[in-house]
């Protein structure tokens, strides 16, 4: 505490604010562009959300100066450019969400906030792992029971509250890192070092492995009867980074890869929907899908098409023709107006997230908030790259959200707490050595 | 800090930044490299929204005449059709169903971004400055296409007719055809699309192009020119008895002459008394190789070079001709050949036109706004196919078919024109009345129009076809 003391009072968080008159910037010029090509007539929230959205991310600035607050200062601004640009693109859309998309990012702003305060130590989160589990079960089978459940676009992955509906693995998916995070160091050693090997092959001490893998098949089983493949892959995904990173064992990767390609094969066999996305990923063009399960991809790709190096604009495409392009196809809606070198840019600020998140994860104390930063910088990478690769027809499409972007409130109140998170660890580190990243 | 993970994160942290990297380029393939067939692509809503805020260009004959124009209603522009005999040629826009004919395969200069002036597709996409619509002329003549539709009238078939100087297609109608307002007027379009795409008549099918049918005796030529250019003398006689058989090998299988001839026939009166026993010995006189190459020379088998979807046809099931009997057939037109009415023209053609083989095509300019020539679409010939010595006998030949005694095309004749013809009457599946053939062109001397005629299901083949093509020689003609 003495330590601390010796930093002056009033240093301020000086980066962050200039980013986020950068954001500023980018909402102010999105929303009038957006207004200058509209053919409707002209209504006030286009006008009102912006400085509403611009208000909200000061006061969190305001907030976190108040607090002495001293992490990372270049995530926020991130997460704030994304959502307004996701805003830009709901009012650009799909404009009767607007209101409720600005309501869910004050939700998401005040869930970073009380993430930012609780819990007061972020270490006691690893003591309980297995509550996490369990909640994390729980989440995932509710939308399978009968009253609270809902089936939306085929998949079961819904449960409603009051008027609307949340996706609950949204939030199962920072469950899942914790669990693994806590799980894996204190198992790390067992889990990367006393293991025989057969040959090249490392052979686990299995019974140190059966939670996990119990974690991991209660998911894709859920997955399998919720019928939802973006969030199988997720969930995969994080299960195989979070092993990778805690035994540098690449076999387990590349085995789990394996798995997921044979397991991919057998639901392409057994399952209708299954079947029907990589169809329309193979051959969207061809007769019988050009009208059906194709359209959608085929309007997004056309999207592309029309967007060309610097994109015709803001407000000049036509990306209202793809089908639920505002919560699917938002990337291809963006590379449309903006171009080539906006979706260039736009997958940069992903990966300058990710390279900030992963800068936390290396100056992190513990083993556990490690785990933890990098698995959660992680989801929000692998999620990008799942849905934009589906949007630009290199994997199959998935009903994955493009974080911060896509219209969606469980997914927008999420990842603002995984900023929340991610800037907890970073404050952490700082703490411990007395200055840090500014 | 070292930590045991760092490498582990550092490792993943490489592997998720490669994997931006390739979807960066996937990114840039979609956008930049894939983007000018993507934009162009018949289904893309973009180039069907300028039809409904803003007209899109008209569509003309060769004279002007209008084909397709878009016309002010109270919610923006609608496309409105004229000519319905011209239906599966110039096609549709339609929001919904997208784009076909004409309407497709010239859909950019439609809406004033032409491929001949970059400056206005330049200006359109990243100014958002459209230029105004121009207009697609088409080589067909509404006066010659009015007397090919009166000549077919309610009968199944196709009629095509081309200038053979150029391969301007001057007419080209295809029956059954459909009203295409309907399919671009949103209150019947859903109803009218449904019942075109379940047509058991196939209406939206192009005949002249996309049809294909055996060809019967208008194919002789092709076996003609393969011998002429062969060293066969064509005033060598040659012993015709009904039924043929060249050996006892052949078991029960025999070539039938469709007059029953016993006599001595040289190549004219093969072609004007239409002697398939005649051509069937020539045939095997010169061999399958020949025969397949001068087949593939005239274009059997491959797509024409054409501005809409063509049929290639084929020579025979295998491509190549391997049995004696298949050989014989093939010959006189039947076998396992099939081929377009436009292939047909084509081949006749280039007998018209010295041997030369011209390239078809159903527009002939695009024109900007203000009626400036933006682009002329002047393809040229696809080459010497036969000597300008051999297209001559056959002229002289065909001339025969049509004015000789006994003549079989004389149902063509034009008086004071030489007309050059073939009728051709093409077997079927068993039980199905024949399809009527004629293929021809005038003036023989210094021809100006070929004409394909195909007539499906007529029990009096290629006697039907022919008046129908005198009638579009003599519109085209002016007599």
């Amino acid at each position: 505490m003495r330590a601390q003391a010796a930093v002056p009072l009033g240093r301020g968080r000086f980066t962050e604010l200039a980013l986020l008159i950068w954001v500023a910037t980018i909402a102010i010029t999105g929303f009038v562009a957006v207004l200058a090509t509209e053919t409707a007539s002209f209504r006030p929230t286009a006008v009102v959300v912006p400085l509403v959205f611009l208000a909200l991310m000061l006061s969190l600035h305001v907030f976190l100066v108040g607090i002495r607050f001293r992490g990372d200062q270049i995530l926020l601004p991130i997460a704030a450019g994304l959502t307004a640009i996701g805003l830009v693109l709901v009012q650009r859309l799909a404009s009767d969400l607007l209101l409720q998309q600005l309501s869910w990012s004050i939700i998401a702003a005040g869930a970073f906030a009380a993430t930012i305060v609780v819990p007061r130590d972020l270490t006691a989160l690893a003591r309980y792992k297995w509550t996490w589990a369990l909640l994390g079960v729980l989440l995932l089978i509710a939308p399978l029971l009968p009253v609270i459940g809902r089936e939306i676009n085929g998949a079961r992955i819904w449960i409603k509250v009051g008027p609307g509906s949340i996706e609950p693995w949204e939030a199962v998916k920072i469950l899942l890192v914790i669990f693994f995070a806590a799980y894996l160091e204190e198992y790390r050693e067992v889990l990367s070092h006393a293991q025989r090997r057969i040959g090249p092959f490392p052979v686990p001490p299995v019974p140190y492995l059966v939670p996990i893998v119990a974690m991991w098949v209660i998911a894709m089983l859920v997955m399998v009867f919720e019928k939802d493949m973006g969030a199988t892959v997720l969930f995969f995904g994080i299960f195989l980074a979070m092993l990778f990173l805690a035994t540098g064992e690449a076999f387990y990767a590349i085995i789990g890869l394996v798995l997921l390609v044979l397991g991919g094969i057998v639901a392409y066999q057994l399952f209708g929907h299954v079947q029907a996305r990589v169809d329309t990923w193979l051959r969207p063009f061809d007769e019988d899908l050009r009208f059906g399960t194709g359209y959608q991809l085929i309007q997004g790709l056309y999207a592309l098409a029309n967007g060309g190096l610097i994109g015709v604009g803001l407000g000049n495409g036509m990306p209202d023709r793809i089908p639920i392009v505002w919560s699917d196809f938002v990337f291809d809606a963006f590379a449309e107006e903006a171009g080539l070198a906006g979706a260039i840019a736009l997958l940069a600020l992903y990966l300058v997230f990710l390279y900030r998140g992963m800068l936390i994860a290396l100056r992190a104390p513990t083993m556990f908030l490690q785990l933890l930063a990098a698995g959660l910088s992680f989801i929000v990478a692998l999620q990008t790259l799942v849905i934009v690769g589906g949007n630009l027809r290199l994997i199959p499409l998935t009903g994955i959200t493009l974080p911060f972007v896509a219209y969606g409130g469980s997914s927008l109140v999420t990842n603002w707490m995984l900023v929340g998170i991610l800037m907890r660890v970073s404050q952490i580190s700082d703490r411990m050595r007395g200055g840090g990243p500014s | 800090m070292t930590s045991p993970i760092s490498a582990n994160i550092r490792a993943l942290t490489l592997t998720l930044a490669l994997a931006f990297l390739v979807t960066s380029i996937g990114a840039a393939y979609w956008t930049v490299l894939a983007s000018d067939q993507l934009a162009n692509d018949p289904f893309n809503p973009r180039l069907i929204a300028a039809t409904n805020d803003r007209p899109r260009g008209a569509i003309v004959d060769r004279n002007g005449a209008p084909i397709a124009t878009s016309e002010k209603t109270d919610s923006g522009f609608a496309r409105s059709y004229k000519d319905r005999t011209l239906a599966q040629v110039v096609g549709y826009a339609s929001a919904k169903f997208g784009l076909s004919g004409i309407e497709a395969a010239y859909a950019d200069s439609l809406i004033g971004q032409d491929p001949a002036d970059p400056v206005s597709i330049w200006k359109a996409r990243y100014l958002g400055d459209r230029a105004p619509a121009g207009q697609v002329v088409l080589g067909i003549d509404l006066k010659i296409q009015k007397a090919a539709a009166d000549a077919l009238g309610g009968r199944k078939g196709a009629i095509v007719a081309l200038d053979p100087r150029t391969g301007a297609i001057l007419a080209s109608v295809s029956v059954p055809a459909y009203d295409a307002n309907q399919v671009v007027d949103p209150p019947k379009q859903d109803a009218a699309f449904d019942q075109l795409s379940h047509d058991p008549n196939h209406a939206l099918l192009n005949r002249a192009a996309q049809g294909l049918y055996p060809p019967g005796s208008i194919f002789k030529v092709v076996t003609g020119a393969a011998a002429l250019e062969n060293g066969l003398d064509p005033t060598k006689k040659l012993r015709v008895d009904d039924p043929y058989q060249a050996d006892k090998s052949w078991g029960d299988y025999f070539v039938r002459s469709a007059s029953h001839a016993h006599g001595l026939f040289d190549m004219s009166d093969g072609f004007r008394l239409s002697e398939n026993i005649y051509f069937a010995q020539v045939g095997l006189q010169i061999g399958g190789a020949k025969l397949t190459d001068y087949a593939k020379r005239f274009g059997i088998g491959s797509t024409p070079n054409l501005d809409l979807p063509a049929a290639k046809g084929q020579l025979s099931d295998s491509g190549s001709i391997d049995r004696p009997t298949l050989l014989a057939d093939t010959s006189y037109g039947q076998g396992e050949l099939l081929v377009s009415p436009l292939q047909m023209a084509l081949i006749y053609a280039t007998i018209a036109n010295g041997g030369v083989m011209p390239t078809a095509h159903y527009a002939t300019e695009v024109r900007d706004a203000e009626g400036h020539v933006v682009r002329q679409i002047a393809p040229g010939p696809q080459g010497q196919v036969i000597s300008p010595a051999t297209a001559k006998t056959l002229t002289t030949m065909l001339v025969g078919a049509v004015s000789g005694q006994g003549g079989f095309a004389f149902g063509a004749k034009i008086p004071g024109v030489n007309v050059a013809g073939k009728t051709g009457t093409a077997e079927n599946r068993p039980g199905e009345a024949p399809h009527g053939w004629f293929v021809g062109f005038a003036p023989a001397e210094n021809p100006a129009v070929v004409v394909a005629v195909i007539v499906e299901n007529t029990p009096d083949g290629g006697v039907t076809a022919a008046p129908l093509g005198a009638a579009v020689m003599r519109a085209a003609l002016g007599k």
